[in-house]
């Protein structure tokens, strides 16, 4: 699937994201989640509207 | 400077190769030449300029999982290292060093 | 996820070094993948297979590109999903 892995839905993955972003980036966190979150939503949207298809159907680099 | 393991090294050694002129190796054959802009902490990607005429410019970006080597060849004076950091990206809301 | 560095687990003063350098990088990065929207950009894929193709957007985890009018050796594809494993590398202009 082309979703991104943020983890299993049980886990409350923005909570625990939030987490891992905070050790990964420091005070800069909030900016890097917000352009990261336009980005993915970007993505998604697209893949939904547009449907695309893995090329090639099976990957080069296995 | 031979490095190994790239994806390994982590921000505050990939840091170091901001703005310097670098040779990177990549998927065996493959060999690229320019200024480095950024390395993404996430797929230890390499962000590389090379300046053409009339302000124009050509990007090259090697994804980490392939790279091979990483050389550098030599810094960025003041002018090349503001070109490089304005040329085409949004104005930067903090400089590279500290 | 990443792995923050075992000696920045230890000293918070290069923990903050290392995450204020870990910010500058995927900011400037992001600002490049997002300065390649509509942008034609040539592919360079494993098993030296070069492709064309139009940058529509890029996955938060560097897994996967969405492009349009993907130039294959066999056609056009309309639409296509680009799996970064098989990317050496990709070059566009500015």
């Amino acid at each position: 699937s082309w979703r991104s892995s943020l983890g299993p839905p049980c886990e409350r993955p923005g909570e625990r994201r939030g987490a891992e972003m905070k050790k990964l980036y420091g005070k800069d966190a909030p900016k890097i989640i917000a352009m990261e979150t336009a980005m993915q939503l970007t993505f998604d949207r697209n893949c939904d509207l547009k449907k695309p298809k893995y090329w090639p159907v099976i990957p080069l680099k296995l | 400077m031979m490095q190994c393991g790239w994806p390994l090294l982590g921000p505050l050694q990939w840091i170091r190769y901001v703005n310097r002129q670098v040779m990177v190796k990549a998927g065996n054959d493959e060999e690229h030449r320019g200024w480095l802009l950024t390395v993404d902490p996430v797929s230890a990607s390499l962000v590389l300029v090379t300046f053409r005429e009339e302000g124009r410019a050509s990007v090259q970006v090697v994804m980490g999982h392939a790279v091979e080597e990483v050389q550098v060849l030599q810094e960025a004076d003041e002018e090349t290292t503001r070109r490089l950091q304005t040329s085409f990206l949004p104005a930067r809301t903090c400089g590279l060093d500290p | 996820s990443i792995p923050t560095s075992a000696a920045s687990e230890a000293d918070p003063e290069q923990l903050q070094q290392e995450q204020h350098a870990r910010s500058v990088l995927r900011e400037s990065f992001l600002r490049c993948l997002l300065s390649m929207n509509s942008k034609k950009v040539q592919f360079h894929m494993h098993e030296k297979v070069k492709l064309e193709a139009t940058f529509g957007a890029s996955d938060i985890d560097v897994l996967n590109f969405q492009v349009s009018d993907l130039h294959t050796p066999i056609g056009v594809q309309k639409e296509a999903l680009i799996r970064c494993q098989d990317v050496i590398s990709f070059t566009f202009d500015v």
